[in-house]
């Protein structure tokens, strides 16, 4: 984080001091504005709006289209060239391919946003209306951030358009078109020059800063129910590594099934915890643990107490009913028969399948064979 | 009759001002134009809204939406030189939903007249500082300064008057802790300025522009105190689950933490690391869920073995710890080895959370009945830790707890104990603090024998 500010604040002191160099050599030119709008764009790059379901979002497109409005191509191309090979040098911990990638890849959104808007526009048309100026700027981000979109699933190998944290989107366009539109002023109004991206970036830095909390509390929290998920294994009740193995198995199985996200979400808390119920019971008298309904309940009755982990402790108490629980038994007995003494995949998938059908749905079991046969999630040996 | 008596003087106070702001507006409309409609309408609207979304988080941004509409207003309404137009644009935030529902006529008559004179005030100021005629950015930046400062020493003053009267503190004081957000909102009040200024330039359609961004930023800001609430619920099942397992140590977690948290100010650490600090404090008996039950609840004394196992909790806290990155650099906490104080031992680029952990927990143990002996009073508590201090103890921590302590007035232990008595439990020697101290006792025995 402090090396991010470093970052943030050398890219400052540099483009203040190209712009006042500017400045001296020429002070009638745009120029001076220009370099500290591409400033913008560099460190706009490297705070990322990252919003829940979405992929980061960074604030640089907000100011390539303040400038796809306020330079002609030319000047369009040196600026936002050299803005993004700074951030070659600025990004020192990802791997030289990826940074090249992202480059090559913010370098073509901010040709084709350009592009956009002068399909829209013919170059300098201030004759044109704000009606037709906020459409060209609103085609412009849209083309942007779609192939940043676009990248994403290339690099990520899979198709997705979620409408989650979308809503980041829209505040990064409504600002791009704010802000570009204030700079230059259309028809007879007046532009107000830089203040425009100094004072309308104030919204979208207060949302990135809450994204960043959101995203650090959120990190927390999952980190917090992982450590707790051990506690059962430390006091020897359970064999080394279970809950976390019975999380990424439940929900692989979740999926398999068709769970939605939100309930894969609770799955995936409730297989970690699901043996925190035997931390509060004496289980050293020697009672089968497996069996122990009375712990269940209890580890169910101690989630129920936060409101928000209800759904939880309904998946952990859930005696039959409901797939998330049937999942998520199936996927702890299989996964204490396959990691058990002398057993194995093939022998676990055969116990579950021997035992009765009320006791294990079977729509689970079959699922658990596709996901553990050719999937091979947990690695056997 | 205390009571009665300030609720009076607030009524008597909603009432004044409500009756000052009403004259004063009859007063602008009857002499000077009429706001236009238009105008009005939206920015009246809009600051209504942003006024009642307010309660959805406590941070600033709350506040900041008001004054930055209030602002916009000011610059709205100066071509028509109606001061009628931001006042009642000011008044319209104090229109909240739940104070209409509930019929709290009293707040919402405080709140309307309180934003309705603060709007006016800063209106005043605004356009004494352009003057007439045409204006540059720049008069509207100069401007907005004083205009904001007039706008918030109104509210802050009118509402630390309110704060007084309805929690029976002093005036000054109550004004003391308002006036340091004096001039926190300033951005936004700028940026209400230009908010106004691009009304004037391209009508409505730039206003959706200007809201959807601060919309988004407000609800991403909900989200986050919602998950943090969720963080906080999650933590505590944790300390249910630790109570449940031992009745002894009742509400041992959440003193620590306050303790804790009492020892962070008093040493003057920021609120980030106090947080961290709070969490950790509440944790750092996680580890004893792994100690099996018929141990942690032993009146008598320990075999070697148990109570190897009972020491054992104190690693599993400080993994579990560690496991959690915001925790981690404080996961010494948990350990009473590391915490305590050896006298060679400099705090120098050393966490100090680790021995405010160690005085909040062993203050507690001592002030609180267990299993093995009863509570002992604060005076022998405090007596104890500052006999230890430098040896076992950190002696700056020692002394932030008793100050902190003394200063407000709190006392624990012995006759103020707040949980469960223990009719039979062994009185104890000063020596016993908590599972901690068990160290000290087994070594104690074991010299004896």
């Amino acid at each position: 984080m402090s090396n991010q500010a470093g970052r943030v604040a050398g890219v400052c002191f540099l483009s203040v001091l190209v712009a006042a160099l500017a400045q001296f050599n020429d002070p009638g030119s745009q120029w001076s504005a220009l370099v500290l709008l591409g400033g913008c764009v560099a460190i706009g790059d490297l705070l990322m709006l990252r919003p829940s379901g979405r992929w980061p979002l960074p604030l640089s497109f907000v100011f390539v289209m303040v400038l796809v409005r306020a330079a002609n191509t030319a000047e369009f191309a040196i600026v936002i060239a050299s803005a993004f090979a700074l951030l070659l040098v600025l990004r020192p911990a990802d791997p030289l391919v990826g940074r090249f990638a992202l480059t090559f890849s913010r370098l073509i959104g901010a040709a084709c946003a350009l592009a956009a808007y002068q399909l829209v526009l013919q170059a300098p048309a201030d004759t044109a209306g704000i009606g037709v100026v906020m459409a060209a700027l609103t085609l412009a981000g849209m083309v942007e951030i779609g192939i940043d979109d676009a990248t994403w699933m290339i690099r990520k190998r899979r198709l997705s358009w979620a409408v989650d944290g979308r809503l980041a989107d829209l505040a990064l366009i409504a600002s791009g078109v704010l802000m570009s539109v204030a700079y230059q002023g259309v028809g007879n109004a007046n532009g107000m020059g830089l203040w425009a991206p100094l004072l309308f970036s104030i919204p979208l830095l207060a949302a990135w800063y809450a994204y960043e909390r959101l995203d650090a509390i959120k990190r927390v929290h999952e980190q917090t129910i992982v450590a707790l998920s051990v506690l059962p294994e430390l006091a020897g009740l359970t064999i080394e590594g279970h809950a976390e193995r019975v999380a990424d198995l439940s929900v692989a199985l979740g999926r398999e099934l068709g769970v939605d996200r939100q309930d894969l979400d609770y799955l995936w808390n409730a297989a970690l915890l699901h043996h925190i119920g035997y931390l509060c019971l004496d289980v050293s008298e020697g009672t089968d643990s497996l069996s122990s309904s009375e712990a269940t309940e209890k580890g169910a009755e101690i989630l129920r107490q936060a409101g928000h982990l209800a759904p939880v402790a309904d998946l952990l108490a859930a005696d039959g009913g409901g797939i998330g629980g049937q999942i998520l038994r199936v996927a702890s007995t299989y996964d204490e028969l396959a990691w058990g003494e002398n057993s194995g995949a093939q022998a676990a998938l055969d116990a579950l399948y021997s035992g009765p059908g009320f006791v294990y749905d079977t729509r689970v079991i079959d699922a658990l064979e596709r996901v553990v046969i050719h999937n091979s999630v947990p690695a056997l040996s | 009759m205390n009571q009665r008596n300030s609720q009076t003087k607030l009524t008597t106070l909603c009432i004044g001002l409500a009756i000052v702001a009403t004259s004063v507006a009859i007063a602008l409309g009857v002499r000077g134009p009429l706001p236009a409609l238009l105008p009005l309408l939206v920015f009246a609207l809009l600051h209504a809204f942003a006024e009642n979304q307010i309660a959805l988080l406590p941070g600033e941004l709350g506040s900041s939406a008001g004054v930055m509409l209030c602002m916009g207003a000011m610059v709205v309404f100066r071509g028509t030189d109606s001061y009628l137009g931001p006042m009642l644009v000011g008044v319209a935030g104090g229109l909240y939903l739940p104070h209409l529902l509930h019929g709290e006529w009293r707040k919402l008559l405080f709140n309307s007249s309180m934003f309705g004179l603060a709007s006016l005030a800063g209106t005043f100021v605004f356009w004494a500082v352009v003057g007439d005629g045409e204006v540059a950015p720049r008069d509207l930046l100069v401007a907005s300064l004083p205009a904001a400062l007039a706008y918030s020493l109104v509210s802050v003053v009118l509402v630390s008057m309110a704060v007084a009267l309805s929690t029976d503190r002093l005036f000054l004081s109550v004004l003391s802790v308002c006036g340091r957000e004096l001039l926190a909102f300033y951005p936004f009040a700028l940026l209400g300025v230009f908010l106004g200024q691009l009304y004037l330039e391209y009508g409505l359609v730039l206003v959706p522009l200007f809201v959807v961004p601060i919309l988004v930023a407000r609800q991403a800001f909900s989200a986050y105190v919602a998950l943090k609430d969720q963080y906080e619920s999650t933590v505590r099942i944790l300390i249910g689950a630790l109570e449940a397992k031992d009745p002894y140590t009742a509400g041992h977690a959440e003193r620590v933490a306050t303790f804790a948290n009492y020892i962070g100010i008093e040493l003057g650490i920021p609120a980030g690391r106090l947080e961290r600090l709070r969490l950790a404090a509440l944790m750092h008996d996680v580890g004893k869920l792994v100690v099996p039950n018929h141990l942690l609840n032993k009146p008598g004394k320990l075999t070697a073995e148990e109570f190897a196992l009972v020491r054992k909790h104190e690693d599993v806290s400080v993994e579990i710890l560690t496991k959690i990155d915001f925790l981690a650099p404080v996961a010494p906490s948990a350990s009473s080895e590391a915490a305590r104080l050896t006298p060679v031992a400099d705090d120098r680029g050393q966490p100090i959370e680790p021995y405010i952990v160690a005085v909040a927990d062993a203050f507690d143990a001592m002030t609180s009945t267990r299993a093995y002996r009863k509570a002992l009073s604060q005076a022998v508590a405090f007596r104890e830790l500052q006999q230890n201090a430098g040896k076992q103890f950190h002696p700056r921590v020692v002394d932030a707890l008793i100050s902190a302590l003394t200063r407000r007035g709190e006392i624990y232990g012995q006759g103020h104990e707040q949980e469960i008595h223990h009719e039979d439990a062994p009185e104890g020697t000063t020596g016993s603090a908590g599972l901690g101290d068990l160290v000290m006792e087994s070594a104690r025995s074991e010299l004896v024998r």
